[in-house]
């Protein structure tokens, strides 16, 4: 899961994308609107948690070019404003959700988690794909409830398929969602951590589709 | 007025008998003038007979008074040796003598009697041996009575006056203290919140008064709203700096994390505690009726964005004329919760009603999401309750393990997490109620998810 953060104070944006990160998300971060803007219109993200006071222009004001312009992505505001009045407008510019500061990073983190789930069309945390399930929270895998050991980018890179599940995912998607815009990969390694994937979930639970990308598949028994 | 009742009993009556006494004095002074004119007439005559040195009988003072007898009119001479002249009135009574060197007067009582007024004198005439005392008297009664008619007369036309002037005074009351009464009913009416200012029809001064105090009224509302602004602004501009400290503290060994946490939180609390209260002192003096549906028309436009986006759908009809009276702000939260809540749990629909009961607003909010069980709903009230304790107690209640309390169970009810960080939405919206005086229920929807039905008094409460 990749996620923007933009926000004009340095302290908070460190201390938050690094909460974030640390949660096993991809995150980048924005100073400004403008940045911000760039970002978005270039770059694939998940979500983004846009700070309402920013010194370019109040967030709302960028929201809304963002959906006039056919962006849709899901868009978390951060506002220390609680009045009703001020959340209101953040909706009417197209938020999704919104958290007032302070804020608890766990909060920041599951309403990003559910804006995902649902912007993919789901609305149980826990995703299941036949005996394979993931728990988009605690990013758990099981097979058949059994734990499943994962590492940081295998999780990464099966939450994101499991999302979109039973869509095809294409190869270049799969790196645009899942790496760092800085360390983005050569499709080898995506083909080397897809097979290490295989090994451990059971090769038949995730499809190559040639020419096209990688697909979940529903499997009732354990391999 | 208390200067006036004073001039109308103490210094009427006063005045009254100061009259009646110098009215006395001037009629028993002209009185004893013409008696003793009378005298001199006398002295007169008697000494106008020079040849016989004798007495005239025939003393005639040209008042036939003096010859009906027991008139009250009477004069009589006398000498040493009893030779006594008398007028006819006095046929055989005679007037009591004493010693008299000048023009003497006195009271005494006549042959009836009556009250008389004698003046009197002793003289010498020349050629005449013996001395003589000459004595004429008048009845009283006339004069007393001509004194008492004036004294009645005196006392009716006073008491008109007096009658008169109390009138006056409280008529004058009655109607100069017309605008003050409208003045004061006006100040109860700003004071219950019925009306922002005071009417300005009002005479003259009174005018200039009422100016002056909407003018205090204005600075107090400016003063009211830049207090909030200002600690609204410093409580704002501390949350991003929570925001980090708590995110830092995450990342710290367990003990010194605890600490933190701690400490952060009652920075929070107290950042909490004083915005509301800034917020809540504008609000309690100054609320007015608020139309229900311009108020929440910026809150419901966002939400129904949002529901848009969330492919829910969102019913929403108000009456035009529905009002309530509660401040904009405080409904906007009310509402804006429970409807966020709502959209939260909804699969496909909101449903938003209201309308007027003889004494309040009844407002229902329905959704079709998972809905609630009793235990839960009871739960939810429960937790709601709860707030202020948490409010005054060791802060944030809404404790370190956020992600636990709602993960993977989307029918554990109210969103907890709605609204601010550490409070709940549906304790803010409880609040908010029990504030106003009006009531939060929860029921099972009709739709088949949760209805939140809240009714709020049309009077203030206390």
């Amino acid at each position: 899961m990749k996620i923007l953060l933009v926000e004009d104070d340095r302290a908070l944006s460190e201390t938050l994308g690094e909460a974030l990160r640390d949660a096993g998300l991809i995150v980048e971060t924005a100073s400004n609107g403008s940045e911000g803007d760039f970002l978005v219109r270039t770059e694939r993200y998940d979500a983004v948690v846009l700070d309402l006071g920013l010194p370019d222009g109040d967030g709302t004001r960028w929201l809304s070019q963002w959906r006039d312009d056919g962006l849709d992505l899901p868009v978390l505001i951060l506002t220390a404003r609680e009045r009703w009045s001020d959340k209101a407008a953040g909706f009417s510019a197209g938020a999704d959700d919104y958290v007032t500061k302070p804020f608890e990073t766990g909060e920041v983190l599951f309403r990003l988690r559910a804006l995902v789930r649902r912007s993919h069309g789901h609305s149980h945390p826990v995703l299941s794909s036949g005996a394979l399930t993931f728990d988009t929270h605690s990013g758990s895998v099981a097979l058949a409830g059994r734990p499943i050991n994962l590492t940081a980018q295998e999780i990464r890179l099966l939450a994101y398929l499991m999302h979109a599940a039973p869509r095809i995912v294409s190869r270049s998607e799969l790196s645009e969602h899942v790496y760092d815009r800085d360390h983005e990969p050569d499709s080898n390694v995506i083909d080397v951590q897809i097979s290490r994937l295989r090994r451990k979930l059971g090769s038949e639970r995730i499809e190559t589709l040639r020419g096209q990308g990688y697909r979940v598949v529903a499997v009732e028994t354990p391999a | 007025m208390i200067a006036s009742l004073v001039l109308v009993l103490l210094v009427l009556p006063l005045a009254g008998v100061g009259l009646a006494y110098n009215f006395r004095d001037a009629v028993t002074g002209s009185f004893d003038q013409r008696l003793s004119s009378l005298l001199q007439v006398i002295l007169v005559r008697l000494e106008q007979d020079p040849v016989s040195r004798r007495l005239d009988e025939s003393l005639d003072l040209g008042d036939p008074r003096f010859s009906r007898v027991f008139s009250g009119w009477y004069w009589q001479v006398t000498d040493t040796r009893d030779t006594t002249l008398v007028s006819r009135s006095l046929w055989d009574q005679r007037l009591p003598v004493i010693q008299a060197q000048g023009v003497t007067l006195r009271n005494a009582q006549g042959p009836r009697g009556e009250p008389l007024r004698i003046a009197e004198r002793d003289v010498r005439l020349p050629g005449y041996p013996r001395r003589l005392h000459v004595s004429v008297a008048a009845s009283r009664e006339e004069l007393n009575s001509e004194v008492a008619r004036f004294e009645w007369l005196l006392g009716l036309s006073l008491l008109t006056l007096g009658v008169l002037l109390l009138a006056g005074l409280a008529l004058q009351i009655q109607w100069g203290l017309a605008p003050l009464r409208r003045l004061h009913a006006n100040l109860r009416a700003i004071e219950s919140g019925e009306h922002k200012r005071l009417e300005t029809r009002l005479p003259g001064e009174l005018r200039e008064l009422a100016q002056a105090m909407n003018e205090v009224l204005e600075r107090d509302e400016r003063m009211i709203s830049r207090s909030r602004d200002a600690a609204g602004n410093l409580a704002h501009a501390l949350k991003t700096p929570v925001s980090v400290l708590k995110t830092l503290a995450d990342r710290l060994p367990e003990a010194p994390r605890h600490q933190v946490r701690e400490e952060v939180a009652r920075i929070d609390t107290a950042v909490r505690h004083h915005l509301a209260r800034a917020s809540a002192a504008g609000s309690a003096i100054l609320s007015g009726r608020v139309g229900l549906k311009a108020t929440l028309a910026p809150v419901v436009d966002g939400l129904a964005r949002l529901a848009e986006r969330r492919g829910i759908r969102f019913e929403y009809a108000l009456d035009e004329s529905l009002n309530v009276r509660m401040d904009p702000q405080d409904l906007q939260e009310l509402v804006g919760n429970l409807l966020d809540n709502a959209l939260r749990w909804a699969e496909t629909r909101v449903a938003v009603k209201a309308d007027a009961t003889s004494d309040g607003l009844r407002l229902s909010i329905e959704d079709d999401g998972p809905g609630m069980t009793p235990q839960q709903r009871e739960r939810a009230l429960k937790r709601g309750a709860r707030l202020d304790e948490r409010h005054l107690g060791a802060g944030n209640g809404f404790d370190s393990s956020p992600t636990s309390g709602f993960d993977s169970s989307p029918t554990s009810g109210f969103d907890s997490s709605s609204g601010t960080g550490s409070g709940l939405g549906l304790a803010i919206v409880e609040d908010l109620v029990t504030l106003y005086g009006g009531q939060l229920q929860l029921e099972a929807s009709s739709l088949g998810g949760l209805c939140a039905r809240v009714w709020l008094p049309s009077t203030a409460s206390a």
